[in-house]
């Protein structure tokens, strides 16, 4: 082992070779090929199967914002059959003008609209 | 990977110790690097960039799981001695170096196995650790001193 202790740029071939030999692990070719197998894994890990493991989640979402659309812009779009009958009571109501509570029920369905 | 791997594991070794931990941080880097191989720079040197990879997963193992400093020493260094045969010798240097490695701090480990175990440059290693070559220079030079200190037994037997 070289000695000297300089900054020196050269490399201490024995310190190497030793530190080589202490830091080598046992069954090397065994290390290797899980770390092959782990690495081919992860490259078999294709976008599908990205897919496939957030289609539970982006299903709820897609479920989720669905309904948040209907309850939001697709009730509004779609006519209500409460107001078609509030609507048409009204007309029922002049028809028959003999009843004493028919102007209230009236008046209170028109403010109502 | 295969070109690679067992330096790579060397290295994390040296920051690890020699449990299981080490070829986790290896595993756990190599696939790091696969993902992030479309970032790399084809023209820089795929090795030190690789290295840098699985130093990082090394030293982030190592904060993540506190991996306690090895105290034990290892039985062989406590019964003293030098055997008169010498791959009992080579055992004895390999656990004395294992647990001097461990004693020093994680960068001047890196740095002392990039350097004269793996043939790497000051320049980098710098790269790699992301501290100036002066850094490293220093790094060897005192990982070197408490190595050589720790076999002077063995190198005064010869």
């Amino acid at each position: 082992m070289t000695e000297s202790l300089s900054f020196d740029g050269k490399q201490d071939r024995e310190l190497g070779d030793q530190l080589r030999d202490a830091l080598e692990g046992p069954e090397p070719e065994l290390f290797l090929a899980r770390m092959r197998d782990a690495v081919r894994q992860a490259r078999s890990e294709t976008s599908w199967d990205v897919l496939t493991r957030w289609a539970p989640v982006g299903l709820i979402a897609a479920a989720a914002a669905a309904l948040v659309f209907w309850f939001t812009l697709g009730r509004s779009a779609l006519p209500d059959p409460g107001t078609q009958f509030i609507a048409s009571a009204p007309a029922r109501m002049e028809i028959a003008p003999g009843q004493s509570e028919a102007d209230v029920l009236l008046s209170t369905i028109m403010e109502g609209r | 990977m295969d070109r690679y791997g067992l330096a790579a594991r060397r290295v994390a070794r040296a920051v690890l110790g020699s449990g299981d931990d080490a070829d986790d941080a290896v595993q756990d880097g190599m696939i790091a690097a696969w993902k992030a191989l479309d970032r790399f720079d084809a023209g820089r040197s795929f090795r030190p960039w690789l290295m840098r990879i699985v130093a990082n997963a090394s030293l982030d193992l190592l904060r993540r799981r506190k991996v306690r400093r090895a105290t034990a020493v290892p039985e062989t260094v406590v019964s003293g001695g030098i055997p008169p045969d010498r791959a009992a010798e080579g055992a004895l240097v390999r656990d004395r170096l294992k647990v001097a490695l461990l004693e020093l701090p994680e960068r001047q480990r890196i740095a002392v196995v990039l350097f004269d175990a793996e043939g790497y440059s000051h320049a980098e290693i710098a790269n790699i650790l992301g501290v100036p070559e002066g850094t490293v220079r220093s790094y060897v030079f005192h990982a070197r001193r408490a190595l050589r200190g720790a076999l002077s037994d063995f190198k005064e037997g010869e």
